[in-house]
């Protein structure tokens, strides 16, 4: 039972790791331009097909590298023709948008590469497990966490370090200030949706690793990703790496004692966490 | 620069909504529409074409519209021109899926309503048609109580029930795998009731349970159950979710290494998930409902023939079972000489269908009295490669449906006719 359930704990890390990364993205978009990006799911299947699309010209690593940048300029056209219209407007207008385009991307990647899954093939040697007894450390999820901790640890250290970080923060905090001091707001929120964007599309390519590349797959991935930012606070980063984190934890210690109720623990876990603390754990006051 | 131009805080009400709102956006869909004629013979697609269900839905349809093109190609249904209407039921909403029934039957007034996939779907469609007493062909719902506790006798199935899928494999899984099971389940109807088959059938050969899990629909990671059915030490793991979730489950299982220490398996299986596998998570012991790649059985190299012509890719049991639904339809009406449902369904009592549509080595009837269709059903492995591109499926056992199929009383059926 010990085993068990430090087996469930390790893998809800893994799992955790994963909704972190497709939250971060999500985040940054919302803390900078307060667009609550519906259409993400739809950025993350994207990310896949277009990986899965590439593979047979560069490769599996090709793809990897390729895939969320092309993702990204997606991104960036969108917001600069359509997203940026509706900024300083009632959240609402922001939120119908990206919420029509969900369903356009979705049914466009159905469009495009049909209704059903696609075989997606990574590298035989990520496949393996790494030793038999603790099986589901396999070298893929391993390289996973990689890519997550490689990822977040970079856009804490663009968003730390460089100007376009700094000011990308600095606007979070007071968009107003920052444009009068003679930034161009108008990039800076293109260049952070575009970020945003391309975390959604990495983790498109990381996904369909292990799950079907499917038109619906954006979906099903994006309400956890609504649940980690909730619970690890609005407007902090760390917040919802730990959001992400905890609720992978959380539903996997739920599958060994109550297994039909691993989708429900997280939203739960929400609810809990409103009631105790409105703002998220480690969410700043004020914004709520 | 305007100070419109910036950005009103979101709040955390504004969040939660729009969470909310993220689950509306499953169940919602777009509306179809179809051109419609008020002279034609009318029948009424209520099948998933959005969500986890839109591949195999899609293949239903196919088998729908060349259907439909064969009986017209034939003289239609009572020298009456045959006419599809198509509506999207959703996946997994039976709210809509009911509401778009009820349009197709007031509204539309179609002569025949089919579907739908969703075996929970499919059993409140079929509460619509039989207060309505119109004829209703479910081509793909399993659940048992379908054609069993709730059948009606406006209601027949071409699928088969899940307890026939349960003991068409449960033998060779007993006698070749080992008898200690554990089970990966859905937590719905169909689930349900196909883990309850599968106990039952592999109680009678002496086989256990040594533990099992109910997964939510449209679960995307399956780590954690893996890890739990591992630690039961079990001889085989049965899968018995399906679509995408089949998918995802497979592809970690292999990923985890599973199959070389304990046997995979389950019961239905469908060309549409192995297809969707890297080669390497093709593997397992399954039911197929239908497969295309039968040699020597008649008439079913045409049809493979005339579905490639359509798409460009093998028919799938969904398209078979979409192919049937259609052809009974027009079937009933020629026999009965009539539209009227009364007189059409007890036409199809133990009807047999010509071996053009039945495309099995021993053919297809309805049983009389629970409405099930009662086919072959192919037991076999899952191949990483076989003869064609397509051919993923090794075909070891075809079963006879007579054989296993149980008896009327045993599946609860109890018919009621109207006066």
């Amino acid at each position: 039972m010990t085993q068990l359930l430090l087996f469930n704990v390790f893998n809800g890390l893994i799992v955790g790791a994963f909704y972190a990364l497709m939250a971060l993205g999500l985040s940054l978009i919302l803390n900078l331009s307060g667009v609550i990006n519906f259409a993400h799911g739809g950025f993350l299947a994207i990310g896949g097909y277009l990986a899965y699309t590439l593979i047979p010209y560069v490769g599996f690593w090709g793809a990897l590298v390729l895939a969320p940048l092309l993702t990204a300029v997606i991104g960036f056209i969108v917001e600069r023709v359509l997203i940026v219209r509706v900024y300083g407007r009632d959240p609402l207008y922001s939120l119908l948008l990206t919420f029509g385009l969900a369903f356009i991307f979705e049914d466009g990647t159905r469009f495009i590469w049909g209704a059903q899954s696609l075989p997606f093939q990574v590298p035989g040697w990520l496949m393996t497990p790494l030793s038999s007894d603790y099986f589901f450390l396999t070298g893929y999820r391993l390289f996973m966490v990689l890519v997550v901790a490689i990822a977040v640890i970079g856009l804490f250290l663009i968003l730390t370090r460089t100007r376009l970080g700094i000011r990308i923060r600095a606007g979070t905090l007071d968009l107003e200030t920052v444009s009068v001091l003679g930034v161009n707001v108008r990039i800076l929120r293109n260049m952070n949706f575009g970020l945003g964007v391309y975390l959604a599309g990495l983790a498109g390519v990381l996904a369909v690793g292990q799950l079907g590349l499917q038109p619906t797959i954006g979906a099903s991935l994006i309400m956890p990703s609504f649940v980690a930012i909730i619970v690890g606070g609005l407007g902090s980063l760390p917040g919802t790496l730990l959001g992400g984190l905890l609720i992978g934890v959380a539903s996997g210690i739920t599958t060994v004692f109550f297994p039909s109720a691993t989708e429900a623990v997280i939203y739960v876990m929400m609810a809990v966490v409103l009631l105790i603390r409105p703002r998220g754990l480690l969410g700043e006051e004020g914004r709520f | 620069m305007t100070s419109d131009m910036f950005s009103k805080r979101i709040d955390r009400r504004t969040v939660i909504k729009t969470a909310a709102l993220a689950g509306v956006a499953q169940i919602t869909s777009p509306f179809v529409i179809t051109a419609r004629a008020a002279d034609n013979v009318k029948i009424g697609l209520d099948n998933p074409l959005t969500g986890t269900y839109a591949a195999v839905g899609k293949n239903e349809l196919i088998g729908c519209q060349l259907a439909i093109e064969q009986i017209n190609a034939k003289g239609g249904i009572l020298g009456r021109k045959a006419e599809l209407l198509v509506e999207d039921s959703t996946s997994g909403d039976a709210g809509t899926a009911v509401q778009k029934a009820r349009k197709l039957i007031d509204r539309d007034k179609i002569d025949f309503l089919l579907g739908n996939v969703n075996s929970a779907l499919a059993l409140a469609m079929a509460g619509v048609s039989s207060e309505k007493g119109v004829l209703h062909v479910v081509p793909g719902g399993h659940t048992d109580a379908i054609t069993g506790a709730t059948c009606h006798w406006n209601v027949f199935r071409v699928c088969n029930t899940t307890q026939m899928e349960a003991n068409a494999v449960a033998g060779t899984l007993i006698k070749d795998y080992g008898k200690k099971w554990y089970y990966i389940t859905p937590d719905y109807a169909f689930g349900h009731t196909l883990q309850a088959g599968m106990e039952k059938a592999s109680a009678t050969l002496g086989g256990s349970k040594v533990g099992g899990d109910l997964t939510p629909l449209g679960t995307t990671d399956f780590s954690s159950y893996l890890i739990k059915a591992q630690a039961a030490k079990p001889d085989v793991i049965i899968f018995l979710v399906q679509g995408d979730d089949m998918v995802n489950a497979l592809k970690q299982a292999v990923q985890f290494g599973l199959e070389k220490k304990i046997h995979l398996a389950g019961a239905q299986q469908e060309l549409e998930p192995l297809e969707g596998l890297p080669p390497e998570a093709r593997i397992g012991t399954w039911v197929f409902e239908w497969y295309w790649n039968q040699p020597g059985v008649p008439h079913v190299a045409e049809f493979v023939a005339a579905i490639k012509k359509k798409t460009g890719r093998v028919p799938t049991a969904r398209t078979w079972f979409g192919f049937v639904s259609t052809w009974t339809c027009a079937l009933a009406a020629n026999t009965a000489k009539s539209l009227e449902a009364v007189k059409m369904a007890k036409a199809l009592q133990g009807f047999k269908l010509p071996p053009e549509i039945a495309l099995m080595p021993d053919g297809a009837f309805y049983r009389a009295g629970q409405n099930q269709l009662i086919p072959n059903l192919y037991v076999g492995n899952a191949q990483a490669k076989g003869s064609a591109p397509d051919d993923l499926f090794h075909v070891t056992n075809v079963v006879k449906g007579a054989d296993i199929a149980g008896t009327v009383a045993e599946s609860g059926c109890k018919m009621t006719w109207p006066a």
